[in-house]
C-alpha cells in the first residue's frame, strides 16, 4: 500500500477541515469576539509547529509506522506501550466524530431515523472503503473530496457576500485582550494538531520528497480556511450571535439568499460534508486496525477492522449527550494533544537522535 | 473475504436507505408561508399561520372556480411551538415551517416585549431564518395575514417585495437577531398596517423596539421618517426627495440613488458628539418650479434647496429620536463601539439615554446627475 505526497496532503486537509470548520468557530468567538480570526491564524502557527515536530519524527524512520519504530527503538515491551495513548485518542476521536455528525444529521435532516442507524450507515461505508482498498483508496477518495469540500467552502463564502457587514469585524483588539485571543487559539490548534496521524501515514508515502512542505501546507490550508470561515461567520452574524450558534457554518449556508432564487443550499453542503466525515472515519478505522496489527506483529490487518469498527461504534453509542462531547473535546485539547502530539513525539525524537549519535560515536 | 464484505455492506445500506425512514410526501404537509405573533385580549400568546393551499396556487387565475390560495389558522399557547401544536389540531396535514417567508408581530405583542420569543426561530432546525419580519401597527398579525394580496397569490411573499419597491433592503429575521443581540440602543423594524376599508396592507414606516428594555415597542416612525432612518443605517438604496416648493412656487423631485451615509464619532474635552453625513446623486424627475436645471446658477439653487430640505427632515427625525423616543435606532452604537471600545463597555448599559443628550450635526449632500428630458419646467 502506497500513497503519494499529494494524497497525504489531501488526507490531512480533508480530515481536519470538516470538523474544525464545523465545531471550532463559535468556541473561539466566545472568547476572542470579533478577533477570533486572529486566533485562527495563531492556531495556524501553533498547529504548524506541532506538525513540524511529528513529521520530523516520522521522517527519522522512513517506511516505518509508529508502532513499528517505537518497538524497534524502545524494545518490544515499552514499544508496545507507546501506541496505547494513540489508540485511545484515535478511537475516542472517531467515535466522537461519528456520533456528533450522526446527531447533527438527525437534528437537521432525518429526525425520525434513529441515530444508531445513521451511525451504522456511515461506519458500514467506512468499513467497505478501508476494508477493500486500505489507505490507497482513502487517499484517492480524499483527492476528490478534499478539493470538492474547499470549493464548496469558497462558493458558500462568495454567495454570502451580500449578507456581509464589515462593521462586525471592528474594532480589532478592541474587546478581547491579546491573552484572550491567544487563549481562544488553543481549541482550534488542538484540531489542527490532529496532524499527528502522519506518524502512521508517512510510512506509506512512496516518495518522501517535499513531504514536510506538503504536511505543513495541508495544516496551514486548513487553518486559513478556518480563519476565512470565521471571518465570514462574523461578517454575517456578528460576534454576539455567532458565539451562540452551535453550527455557525451551517447557519451561514442557510443564510444564503440571492434574489430569492439561490437558497436552501444547506442540503448540498451537508452532502459534501458527509463525504469528508466519511473519509475521516475510514481513515481512523484504517489507522487503528493497521497499527493494531503492527503491535500484534501480524501482517493481516484487515480482520482487525472487525475489532476497530465495533469499538468506534460502541464509543459513539455510549456518549450520553452533548455535554459529554464537550468534555471529550476538552480532553482532546488538554490531554491528548500534549501527550500524543507533543510529549511522545518529542521523546521519540530525542531518543532516536541520541541513539544515532551513540552509534556514530562507537 | 472482499466479496462477502461488499455484499454485507450493500445489503445493509440498501435495507436502510431505500426504507425512507423519514419519508414525507408533499401532500402530507401544510406549508406555512407566513407566521404571526399576537397577544390576544386575555393576554395570551396567539400564533397565526398562513398556510398555502397548493390547489389554489396553480390553475386559472380568474373565473368562478378559483379556489382560495391560502388559509389562516391560529391558536393560543404557552409559546411558539406549543401554539403550533394547537394549530395542528385544526389541520389534517403536518405543519411545515421551512418555507415561511414572513414573520409578523402584532402591536400588542411588540408592546409587551419581543425578547422572550426570539429563540425558537434559530433553535428549531425546521424553522427558517430567511423570513422578513414586520411589526403590525394598530392591528394584529392575524389581520394582515388574512388580507387578500393584489398581485401575488400569497400576502407573505408580497411583504418582502414592498420594501424592495420602496428602495430599501428587505429586513430579514437574521438581521433582526444580529442587531438585537448586542447590548445598547434600539432596533428599527419595518412596520405594516391594515387599511380597514379595502382589506389591504400599507407600508406604515418603522417600529422602534428598545433593546435595553426587553425589546419593548417605543413608538413608530412615519414612512417618510423611516426612509431617512434607513438612509442613515445604510439600508436605503434609492429615494425620491421632493422640495416643498414654497420658495420657487413649485416643487422639484429628485430620484436619488447611490445613497451613502457616513457617521463620525468625535470625542474631545467637550464630550462626545456625532456628525452624520448623508449623500446621494440622482436625476430630476419632476420640476414644477420656475428654476431651469440647465442653468448652472439655478442648478446650484436646486441642489442647495434639496439638500437643505432633506437635512431638515433628518434633523427633525433625530430630534424625535432624542426628545420623544429617547432611543437610538440608527445603528450609531456600532460606530461608537468601533471607535471607543473601552468607553463602550460602560456606555452600552444605557446608550439610549446617553444618545438622547448627545449633540448631533447633520449634513446632506444631494447632487444632481441628469436633468431628465426637459430643460426648464413645461
Amino acid at each position: 500500500m502506497k500513497i503519494t505526497g499529494w494524497q497525504l496532503f489531501w488526507i490531512v486537509t480533508t480530515a481536519e477541515v470538516v470538523m474544525a470548520v464545523w465545531l471550532r468557530i463559535s468556541p473561539a468567538v466566545e472568547i476572542a469576539k470579533q478577533d477570533a480570526w486572529l486566533s485562527m491564524l495563531i492556531a495556524c502557527l501553533l498547529g504548524g509547529a506541532i506538525t513540524y515536530l511529528v513529521v520530523k519524527v516520522g521522517m527519522q524512520h522512513p517506511g516505518q509506522s509508529l508502532a513499528q519504530f517505537s518497538q524497534e527503538l524502545l524494545g518490544s515491551w515499552l514499544g508496545k506501550i507507546v501506541p496505547i495513548p494513540y489508540f485511545t485518542a484515535w478511537f475516542i476521536l472517531s467515535g466522537d466524530v461519528l456520533r456528533s455528525f450522526a446527531d447533527f444529521i438527525h437534528l437537521v435532516l432525518l429526525d425520525k431515523t434513529p441515530v444508531w442507524v445513521l451511525m451504522a450507515m456511515i461506519l458500514g461505508a467506512a468499513i467497505y472503503l478501508s476494508g477493500t482498498c486500505g489507505i490507497t483508496g482513502i487517499g484517492r477518495f480524499c483527492e476528490i473530496v478534499g478539493p470538492l469540500t474547499i470549493i464548496t467552502l469558497l462558493v458558500s463564502f462568495l454567495l454570502n457576500a451580500t449578507n456581509a457587514r464589515w462593521i462586525d469585524l471592528v474594532p480589532v483588539f478592541g474587546d478581547a485582550s491579546v491573552t484572550e485571543i491567544v487563549k481562544a487559539s488553543f481549541a482550534p490548534t488542538s484540531f489542527l494538531a490532529e496532524s499527528f496521524m502522519v506518524l502512521v501515514l508517512l510510512s506509506f508515502v512512496s516518495n518522501p520528497k517535499n513531504i514536510m512542505k506538503k504536511s505543513l501546507a495541508s495544516v496551514w490550508l486548513t487553518g486559513i480556511l478556518l480563519a476565512v470561515s470565521t471571518v465570514m461567520v462574523l461578517l454575517v452574524f456578528g460576534p454576539t450571535l455567532a458565539q451562540e450558534l452551535r453550527f455557525p457554518y451551517f447557519m451561514l449556508v442557510r443564510s444564503i439568499n440571492i434574489l430569492n432564487f439561490i437558497q436552501n443550499l444547506d442540503i448540498l453542503v451537508i452532502f459534501i460534508w458527509i463525504f469528508g466525515v466519511f473519509a475521516k472515519i475510514s481513515l481512523y478505522l484504517f489507522i487503528t486496525s493497521y497499527e493494531l496489527s503492527q503491535v500484534l506483529r501480524t501482517k493481516r490487518w484487515k480482520p482487525l477492522i472487525w475489532f476497530s469498527a465495533p469499538v468506534i461504534y460502541i464509543i459513539g453509542m455510549i456518549i450520553p449527550n452533548e455535554s459529554a462531547i464537550m468534555t471529550l473535546q476538552r480532553l482532546w485539547e488538554f490531554i491528548v494533544i500534549p501527550v500524543c502530539a507533543l510529549a511522545i513525539p518529542a521523546a521519540l525524537w530525542i531518543i532516536t537522535s541520541a541513539k544515532r549519535r551513540l552509534i556514530k560515536a562507537e | 473475504m472482499n466479496k462477502s464484505l461488499i455484499t454485507v455492506c450493500l445489503l445493509l445500506l440498501s435495507a436502510v436507505t431505500s426504507g425512507c425512514w423519514n419519508l414525507k410526501e408533499t401532500n402530507q404537509l401544510a406549508i406555512v408561508i407566513g407566521g404571526g405573533l399576537d397577544i390576544n385580549q386575555d393576554g395570551r400568546l396567539e400564533v397565526s399561520s398562513q398556510i398555502a393551499i397548493p390547489a389554489g396556487l396553480g390553475g386559472p387565475d380568474t373565473g368562478p372556480n378559483k379556489k382560495r390560495s391560502f388559509v389562516v389558522v391560529s391558536a393560543t399557547g404557552k409559546d411558539f411551538m406549543d401554539a403550533g401544536q394547537n394549530i395542528q389540531t385544526q389541520l389534517s396535514r403536518t405543519l411545515f415551517y421551512a418555507h415561511r417567508q414572513t414573520i409578523l408581530i402584532g402591536q400588542r405583542m411588540a408592546e409587551q416585549g419581543m425578547n422572550k420569543y426570539l429563540d425558537m426561530v434559530v433553535r428549531n432546525p425546521k424553522s427558517e431564518m430567511r423570513s422578513v419580519i414586520f411589526v403590525v401597527k394598530d392591528g394584529t398579525a392575524k389581520d394582515i395575514l388574512e388580507t387578500e394580496p393584489v398581485f401575488d397569490p400569497l400576502i407573505s411573499t408580497a411583504l418582502g417585495s414592498v420594501q424592495m419597491a420602496l428602495g430599501m433592503k428587505p429586513f430579514y429575521y437574521r438581521e433582526f437577531l444580529c442587531e438585537s443581540r448586542p447590548k445598547g440602543g434600539s432596533v428599527l423594524l419595518p412596520a405594516i398596517s391594515i387599511q380597514a376599508s379595502a382589506k389591504r396592507f400599507n407600508y406604515a414606516g418603522a417600529a422602534v423596539l428598545n433593546k435595553e428594555n426587553a425589546l419593548k415597542l417605543v413608538g413608530f416612525l412615519k414612512p417618510e421618517e423611516s426612509y431617512y432612518a434607513n438612509w442613515i443605517k445604510g439600508r436605503q438604496r434609492a429615494l425620491i426627495v421632493s422640495t416643498s416648493g414654497k420658495q420657487n412656487n413649485g416643487s422639484i423631485s429628485l430620484r436619488a440613488q447611490g445613497l451613502k451615509s457616513h457617521i463620525k464619532v468625535v470625542k474631545d474635552s467637550n464630550g462626545m458628539r456625532l456628525h452624520i453625513q448623508l449623500s446621494g446623486t440622482g436625476d430630476i424627475v419632476e420640476n414644477n418650479s420656475s428654476l431651469d436645471p440647465s442653468l448652472a446658477k439655478d442648478l446650484r439653487t436646486i441642489e442647495k434647496n434639496m439638500s437643505k430640505e432633506a437635512e431638515q427632515a433628518v434633523v427633525k427625525l433625530i430630534q424625535k429620536a432624542q426628545k420623544q423616543y429617547k432611543a437610538e435606532f440608527f445603528g450609531i452604537a456600532r460606530h461608537v463601539h468601533n471607535k471607543y471600545p473601552r468607553e463602550w463597555k460602560s456606555l452600552q448599559k444605557d446608550w439610549n439615554e446617553t444618545f438622547s443628550k448627545l449633540p448631533i450635526t447633520v449634513e446632506v449632500h444631494l447632487r444632481y446627475q441628469d436633468p431628465g428630458q426637459t430643460n426648464s419646467s413645461i
